[in-house]
């Protein structure tokens, strides 16, 4: 496990020896990303934490087994690279890397940039107004899943933005769409890339609703991914999303664009007086 | 249409559109979350720390006790008020925490 000081480092090398497959999309995962997981305050229950961190590392487990060239992460940023004076609905990071804070923990990750100017251009090309940053910093939802999942030695990643936060946010018909749209890209490039969407489930920080998330409408949603019906999702008003705590779902609909209706196996689903804490997994084809 | 469409986005329960009146008051929100230099300012002293913020006197009365509930009722996005607090706490308390 990482400590604060670690820094994620990873290089660009290309795995050219590789066979070459025409389905590059290797993997798709769903990690939790709340800042609990990282620095525990005495108020969470520090068995749940580490039963979230055992299926963390099922999902690290994985990738190690698909060796990825790069990880595309789904997050939404938390008001951290966009404040008020631009809010982007969907934004791509294309630099070299990648950096930012949380408390202690200082984290840089190399970014691979071919993989994210494709993403940028195609996903213009194809109809979706992308913002793209080569400098903005990178927020705790992408790093926290980062900090446990992430292979040894890392590879680059392609931080993937959906506004959450910041109302009004894209449907969930616009985020799935997104989603289906960045599966085509990314099965059509060459490298072996992993999709994770970070966060979920339900929570409300900073409403009175902090200590009632809603934690059966998870299982719901849970049980229809099982079944492998994650089309409906696409379904979903942002009114419910916001009702039911699950504003972040943004993330996960945009990945079910990319993986269809696939079914789900929930490695966990651990509710916390406040979160509603997941990890999934889906085949991908 | 365009009137509806406009009225059924704007109905949400917990996160709304933030109003450009709040602005100042996100804004030190957002610097006590996201700037370390101005929340160890805002710990050691925070009533200077909010001298040149703009705010109100209501505001910033608000803001010193991190009253959530008149925060929020003043258009302050709940998470800015949540994680600020929680910045805070890790500031203030930092042997409280533990780290992975």
């Amino acid at each position: 496990m990482c400590g604060p000081e670690n820094t994620l480092r990873a290089g660009l090398k290309s795995r050219a020896s590789c066979a070459r497959v025409a389905l590059m999309l290797v993997g798709a995962f769903a990690v939790a990303h709340t800042p609990q997981l990282l620095i525990r305050p005495e108020t969470e229950d520090r068995e749940l934490v580490l039963r979230v961190h055992a299926a963390m590392r099922r999902v690290k487990t994985r990738l190690v087994d698909m060796k990825p060239d790069a990880v595309a992460m789904v997050a939404g940023d938390h008001v951290e690279a966009f404040f008020l004076d631009a809010v982007p609905a969907l934004a791509v990071y294309v630099g070299r890397e990648c950096a930012g804070t949380f408390g202690p923990y200082r984290y840089r990750l190399a970014i691979h940039e071919p993989l994210a100017r494709s993403i940028v251009e195609q996903g213009i090309e194809r109809g979706f107004d992308l913002l793209y940053t080569q400098d903005a910093p990178l927020d705790y939802a992408f790093y926290v899943p980062l900090h446990f999942v992430m292979p040894e030695p890392a590879v680059p990643i392609v931080p993937l933005h959906v506004n959450v936060y910041l109302p009004p946010q894209p449907t969930p018909a616009r985020c799935y769409a997104w989603g289906a749209a960045l599966g085509e890209i990314l099965r059509a490039r060459p490298e072996r890339v992993a999709l994770i969407a970070s966060g979920g489930m339900s929570h409300f920080p900073g409403t009175d609703r902090y200590a009632s998330p809603e934690f059966d409408y998870d299982r719901g949603l849970l049980e229809a991914l099982g079944a492998g019906r994650g089309r409906e999702m696409a379904r979903l008003t942002g009114e419910e999303l916001d009702k039911r705590g699950n504003i972040e779902l943004r993330t996960w609909i945009t990945l079910l664009g990319a993986v269809g209706d696939a079914p789900a196996d929930v490695y966990c689903y651990e509710p916390s007086w406040h979160h509603g804490n997941a990890v999934v997994e889906w085949p991908v084809r | 249409m365009a009137g509806a469409l406009r009225d059924r986005v704007s109905e949400t329960t917990h996160y709304h559109f933030p109003p450009s009146a709040a602005y100042r008051l996100n804004r030190c929100l957002y610097a006590l979350k996201s700037d370390r230099d101005f929340a160890e300012r805002f710990v050691a002293d925070a009533r200077a720390a909010t001298e040149a913020m703009g705010l109100s006197d209501g505001e910033r009365a608000d803001l010193l006790r991190l009253d959530r509930d008149a925060l929020v009722g003043r258009g302050a996005h709940p998470y800015l008020v949540f994680m600020a607090g929680l910045r805070l706490k890790m500031l203030r308390e930092p042997s409280a925490m533990e780290y992975f």
